[in-house]
Formats: C-alpha cells, structure tokens, sequence
C-alpha cells in the first residue's frame, strides 16, 4: 500500500544519511550548515564510542585522539567501535603515527578477529609479534585465552 | 486501549546506566527506570537489574535500533529482541522513537529525524502497526532532538504526532529536554507544543542535560539539567501531570549526591505545577 512512498522516502533518507556519514552532499533544501554541525557531531559520537573500547589508543593520543579519530573515520561508513577503532589503529600504524603503548592493544584485535570485514573471530591458536618503541610485544591467543607478553 | 500504561504514580526515576547501578541499587523510593534495549541480553540480565525488578521498579526497555521512520520495512529480529527483554523485565510498556537510524544499507549511527510529510506518516505508521503487532506489550515513541531539520515538512512536529497517535493508538514518551533543544534550535514555542500534543497520550516523560555551543543547543545528557528544561517540567505537570518522569545520564557521571539533587529539582519543578495551576486556572477564567 505504501511502497510508492517507501521508495520516495528511501531515496531522500539515503541522501541525507550520505551527506552525513559518507561525506556525500548535501541534499536541496537542507541546512548545510546545520547538516555539517550533525555530520561533526555523529564523527564525535563515533570516536567517543571508539575511546571506550580502546582505551590505551585515546590514553596515548590524549587531546589529539577526537581530532586524530574523527579526521580518520569521517569518510567512512559507521562500523561499531571495534571496527572503527581498528581501522584508526591499523592507520596510524602504517603510517608508523601509532603512539607507544597502544601496539598491544591492536594486536590483541587482530589475534582475536579475521580482517574480513566481518569481525569474525579466529579459530585455533594465534600469535602476533610487533615492536612498540624498543620493545617486543607478543600476543598470544588459544580459543577464548588472551596472553600479552611485553 | 486506555491512557494509562503504567502503573500509578511512578515518580521521577533515572535510566539504568552500568555506571549507575550502585545509585539506583542505594534509591529506595525509586518506582521507575529506563534500559536501552540492545546493550540487554534477556537472557543473561545484570544482576543488578534484576534486583530492581524484583523490588518491584518498573523498568521500561528503550529500543534506539528498529528504525520505525525509516523507509525500509521493520526487522522481525530486533522486534523480537525488544519483545523478549520486554518478557524478561516484566515490563507494562516499551518504547522507542519518532526516527530513522539506517538507509540504503548504511547505518548512521544516530536518531535521524524523519520527515513530516505525508508520505513519511503513511510508513511510519505502517512499520508502527508492524511493531505493536510483534510487541507484547503498549509501546510509547519518543519525541527526538535534532538540530537538522527536513525542508519538505507538511505539518508541524505536534501535528504529526497527534495524528500518528491517532492512526495507531502509539503512545509518546514525552521529551521535554529534546522539545526545549528543538524550540531553541529552530526557534518556536515550546510551551506552544506542550498545549498541541495529545498529553493523556503521554507514557512517561525524559528529562536530560545539554549545553551550548557554536549557537547550538546540544541534548547531551552529559551536562546538569537546564533551569530551562525543569521549566518545561512544570509547564508540562500544570496541564497534565504524566504517570512516571525519568532522568537520562549518559555520560561524565557525576558524584551521587549531584544526580540526586538533579532528580529532587525534577521533583521540585513537577510540585510547583501543582501551587501554581489553581493561579493559571484562574487566569483562564478570567480571560474566558
């Protein structure tokens, strides 16, 4: 009965959540700068929810992390904290920008879950090895067991 | 259906936070709270909650993910999770939002306002129907803040919830802290919309902290409770006083002590409806 309306309603929700998530524009009519005031404070959000889920990475970059974070994942689509998180970690590390004391953190992601997009987690036995500074960090992962060493 | 959904007279509670547990646990004269529903595995429910149930607290399960102004229609699976903490809470109601949090496959990870416009009402009541018919139990929307607003609208906000109260028989959760960052935003009356809407309609009531900043009012729950959101409280309390008010503290808790008296002055603002109605009756007369 109302699916002239849902497509009608589809496409314009779609637009508005492009413009603020993906960094799409704005749509006609709107506010734009009301939409980029939303689209800042949902990146916020989003790297609030990342801090209390990886603490040692906003411990680390302390008053750079909302800027840092949010710069990171404004073009990308809302993943959940982990997923999120671990994209700016995984940056940062390439770019060789990850703060001392927060590798073991990221490893302890990647020994848990697969990089498939999917968060699944692994199966078997893992073990990731990186260095944080001058040390060895070594995390080891059998089944639902955690072990950090370093 | 009748107006009343809950229980009595339930106070003025506070939402159920983890943080907050051992606040709620030490307030004996609390009747009312508040758990968003998808941090709950009705399963495996903190220990804490469930005492709270069992001292005899109504505690409402708050869904924040069914998407219910979206254009696509309502996932069966996450009405069955709301349905099941519903169960498990022993809850009389629950509720959710006038919004929509995900299009074209993407999440936006926030309540986005919907449209008021007819073709926006028509889903949004269908997908409502959908939900009441999965749901055990009355559910009661709420009414969101969003600075954004739609350029199509074809009816006022007090308008379009009349009506889809009307169409549906949905009850509203009544945010008054939303209504007062709304009003400032975008600049019209809010005790203009408490005199619009349908308040025996009204479940219960949220009342939150905000601040401004860059010439916007932000609903953060967050921050202290604005004199003019208690305001609002007894604005509201001098046309209808609701079944149940329920304080939301989301984050940067504060000592005990600060929560408590936040929720005495909601007590306080709901109280000074009742001294001063007999005046605005009054004036009514007088002006009828």
């Amino acid at each position: 009965m109302t699916d002239g309306a849902r497509d009608r309603l589809g496409r314009a929700q779609a637009a508005l959540v492009a413009a603020l998530v993906l960094g799409g524009p704005v749509p006609a009519g709107f506010h734009s700068e009301r939409v980029r005031a939303t689209a800042e404070a949902l990146v916020h959000k989003r790297a609030g929810a990342v801090a209390q889920r990886w603490p040692l990475l906003a411990h680390a970059l302390g008053a750079d992390f909302l800027p840092v974070a949010g710069a990171l994942l404004a073009p990308l689509p809302p993943g959940g904290p982990l997923r999120d998180g671990w994209h700016v970690a995984r940056t940062l590390r390439d770019e060789g920008r990850l703060p001392p004391g927060v590798l073991a953190e990221l490893l302890a992601v990647e020994a848990v879950y697969r990089q498939d997009g999917n968060l699944r987690p692994r199966r078997g036995m893992t073990v990731r090895i990186g260095r944080d500074g001058g040390r060895w960090v070594v995390v080891l992962r059998a089944g639902r067991r955690l072990l950090r060493m370093g | 259906m009748t107006a009343a959904t809950l229980p009595g007279d339930l106070g003025v509670g506070i939402g159920w936070r983890p943080e907050l547990a051992h606040l709620l646990a030490r307030l004996p004269g609390l009747r009312l709270s508040e758990v968003v529903a998808e941090n709950l595995r009705p399963g495996h429910l903190p220990a804490a909650l469930t005492d709270l149930v069992a001292r005899g607290v109504t505690v409402v399960p708050h869904g924040v993910s069914l998407s219910l102004g979206g254009a696509e229609p309502v996932e069966r699976a996450r009405l069955a999770h709301l349905a099941a903490c519903a169960a498990a809470l022993d809850a009389p109601l629950v509720s959710e939002h006038v919004a929509f949090v995900r299009a074209g496959g993407v999440e936006a990870g926030h309540l986005l306002p919907v449209s008021r416009t007819r073709d926006a009402l028509d889903v949004l009541c269908e997908n409502i129907r959908t939900a009441q018919a999965e749901l055990p139990v009355p559910l009661a929307l709420e009414n969101i803040a969003a600075p954004l607003d739609w350029p199509d609208a074809q009816m006022e906000e007090p308008a379009f919830l009349a009506e889809l109260v009307e169409r549906t028989g949905v009850f509203l959760l009544l945010d008054v802290a939303n209504l007062y960052a709304n009003a400032r935003n975008h600049g019209y009356d809010a005790v203009g919309y408490l005199d619009a809407i349908p308040l025996d309609r009204v479940a219960y009531v949220h009342v939150g902290g905000g601040i401004e900043h860059d010439g916007l009012y932000h609903d953060t729950h967050a921050h202290p409770v604005p004199d003019g959101v208690l305001d609002l409280v007894t604005a509201l309390c001098a046309r209808r006083r609701p079944p149940g008010i329920l304080l939301e503290r989301d984050a940067d808790f504060p000592p005990d002590d600060e929560l408590r008296a936040e929720l005495t002055a909601i007590e306080r603002a709901a109280a000074r409806a009742t001294a001063r109605h007999p005046q605005e009756a009054g004036r009514d007369r007088r002006g009828a």
